[in-house]
């Protein structure tokens, strides 16, 4: 077996646009549609079935179609957009768009007044396109800046910025600022520099004849990077580290805690960037853990140490002994309560890789590269590709303390009589009805959920945006809190109110939520909060929705089937006793 | 059927999916309702790709049958 430093996504993709067509007429045809509106100001051809393309890649279940709008009209487009839909808005302006004269198919003269001129229309015309996507009226917008080079225009040689220039990515950086601050995401302009080189990605042929800025290349690659934003790869949930040459230089139990080294002077600065990286992921919510064939004695003197930059306040859990690294990951993995392949194992024995890779195949294990410093770095951009999430929440810094607390919490369940002890746990949970579209935890609870999740199913933004738009939706968000900290939001009910019966299409509550009948009183709260006689569950079995399966065995009596109902009778009857006090936010939708 | 026309049916396949096998190898412009410009520039692309050369943009209106595009096809893959 060998492991690399981590493949790279960017490089992985080269699409021809003989596969991007067979990927699109491959497409399921009676698959749910997933639409998108491609604005663009030039003919759109390549780029639209790039983005159909990478786009039917990422969501295989889904009937990709993407609409474009009129050439040469990338406002109208935008403002064609309609209400009470989660839209997907795709945006690539380019500077043709922002000032004709920018682009090559214009015939004019570049004289000095034309300059002027070009100059201060560009910012009024990115007003203008910056009022036309702050109106646009729900769901997910991606955006690029102009990704072309200008035409010889500027007095300057190529290899000095006029000042014109200046002014001009001075005023799209400030456009992009704003859409950022918009909830706008945008694509990076340096990770696209890395895969589309810029001089490759201008076809003046095309471009003259057809009206095809783009190569094929270029169409491919901004392609990609629209799609990574319109429907984001899942993170990854967590990293297992390996310690001696690894998180540090030099072997722990040998040389001694002060002898370690991760600092420039000894050369050993990429462990230095190793622990930052992680210390940065720990703090968005990654769980940090530590799997370390070493003297835990030793291990916990290393971790004193001040200037190491993971704390161990960072790390939960650390299994540290002699045994075999594939036991550490499957006690990890246990105390986190989340599956393999949400984990990446890093570690640079390319033995022990192939150790857990055996036992754990789903695991992404990556070698950490020692002295190879390009391939450090390359693995450093890997985990924050796998790990980085478009949006932060105030979950994401309570992560690692609440596994801690649910240890505990379950250490401590585990020597009571349970019924006493959640008496005594003074738990507090929250139920917040407001239904709002701008909470992105709730979808981003409902994509990440395996285990308590109802039947599996996943949203984009807009899909999500749609379903909180339609009139007969009730969404239940739940946080939790007790004598052993706070959990926040872990539990998510979306469902359908017809009569006297919710009709439930997605249930997912955190793993560390479990043991503390939280699912029991999120039904409570819906017989009497909705009024109901009756609640329907849209269930499917997958792979890894035992314990809600379980769950539903429970309070229904019998193994669940697809449409399982549960009446608020049978409710009653078997519901076990409720110690926590409950709390609600405002409801909308009374 | 020699090799560089099936290749070329694999294009038109591709650029066309809705149009039935038998009916590709007597496609035209004129009945084939699908082949607009924008078709026309992807075939363009497609062929290009598959035969691992640049078409002279030039000729594309007279490039209007599958045909006229297989006899162009074989011509600049033996020059």
């Amino acid at each position: 077996m060998r492991f690399t430093s981590g493949r790279n996504w960017k490089i992985d993709h080269g699409m021809r646009i003989t596969d991007a067509l067979k990927i699109i007429n491959g497409s399921p045809k009676d698959a749910k549609p997933f639409e998108v509106t491609l604005a663009c100001g030039f003919t759109p051809l390549h780029l639209q079935t790039f983005l159909a393309a990478h786009l039917q890649q990422a969501l295989p279940d889904r009937r990709v179609s993407i609409s474009t709008g009129l050439y040469g009209d990338l406002a109208g487009t935008i403002e064609g957009l309609r209400e009470g839909v989660g839209n997907n808005l795709a945006i690539a302006v380019e500077w043709a768009d922002l000032d004709p004269r920018l682009g090559y198919r214009s015939s004019v003269v570049w004289d000095r007044k034309t300059l002027q001129d070009i100059v201060s229309s560009v910012p009024r015309a990115l007003g203008r396109l910056a009022s036309s996507i702050r109106a646009v009226p729900t769901g997910t917008v991606v955006l690029a800046t102009p990704t072309l080079p200008f035409p010889p225009l500027f007095h300057t040689p190529s290899w000095m910025m006029s000042d014109p220039e200046i002014v001009l990515n001075k005023a799209v950086a400030e456009f992009a600022a704003e859409m950022a601050a918009h909830g706008i995401a945008i694509v990076n302009s340096t990770t696209l520099t890395e895969v589309s080189a810029h001089a490759a990605r201008y076809d003046l042929k095309s471009d003259l004849i057809f009206g095809l800025p783009y190569s094929l290349d270029h169409a491919d690659k901004l392609a990609l990077c629209l799609s990574r934003l319109l429907s984001p790869p899942v993170p990854k949930k967590a990293i297992i580290t390996d310690l001696d040459d690894t998180l540090w230089s030099g072997i722990v139990g040998e040389i001694g805690p002060e002898k370690i080294r991760w600092d420039l002077n000894g050369h050993e600065g990429i462990h230095a960037l190793y622990q930052s990286l992680l210390a940065s992921l720990a703090e968005h919510g990654i769980l940090v853990g530590v799997a370390s064939k070493n003297d835990p004695k030793v291990v916990e003197q290393a971790f004193e140490r001040p200037d190491l930059l993971l704390r161990k306040e960072h790390v939960f859990p650390m299994e540290v002994h002699w045994n075999a690294k594939s036991s550490s990951v499957e006690r990890i993995l246990h105390v986190w309560n989340v599956f393999a392949d949400a984990v990446v194992f890093v570690d640079d024995s390319p033995t022990e890789l192939a150790e857990v890779a055996a036992a754990h195949p789903e695991i992404e294990c990556i070698l950490y590269p020692g002295k190879d410093y390009a391939a450090g770095l390359q693995m450093l951009a890997r985990l924050r590709d796998l790990c980085g999430k478009q949006r932060l929440s105030a979950e994401d810094s309570l992560r690692v303390d609440s596994i801690r607390q649910t240890a505990r919490f379950q250490e401590a369940a585990g020597e009571a009589n349970l019924e006493s002890f959640l008496k005594e746990t003074k738990a507090m949970v929250r139920f917040d009805f407001s239904g709002s579209k701008e909470d992105l935890r709730a979808l981003e609870l409902v994509n990440k959920t395996n285990q308590f999740n109802l039947n599996g199913a996943r949203y984009t933004e807009s899909d999500w945006t749609s379903e909180l738009l339609r009139a007969d939706t009730r969404l239940m968000v739940t946080s939790y809190e007790d004598k052993f900290g706070q959990l926040g939001k872990i539990a998510v009910i979306l469902g359908h109110l017809e009569n006297s019966t919710l009709s439930i299409s997605t249930w997912v509550m955190s793993c560390r939520a479990f043991s503390r009948r939280i699912e029991y009183q999120c039904l409570k709260t819906c017989f009497e909060r909705y009024g109901v006689n009756e609640i329907d569950f849209d269930f499917l079995p997958t792979p890894k929705n035992g314990p809600i399966q379980e769950f539903l065995t429970q309070v229904l009596g019998e193994a669940p089937a697809n449409n399982a109902k549960l009446t608020r009778e049978r409710f009653e009857r078997v519901c076990p006793a409720l110690y926590h006090s409950v709390g609600e936010f405002a409801d909308v939708r009374s | 059927m020699d090799d560089v026309q099936k290749r070329l049916v694999k294009c038109f396949e591709n650029v066309f999916p809705a149009l039935p096998a038998e009916e590709i190898p007597i496609s035209t412009v004129q009945n084939n309702s699908a082949w607009d410009s924008v078709a026309a520039i992807t075939l363009v692309n497609v062929i290009e790709d598959e035969f691992g050369f640049q078409m002279d943009f030039d000729r594309l209106a007279e490039l209007n049958s599958f045909d006229r595009i297989l006899s162009y096809v074989k011509t600049e893959l033996q020059s």
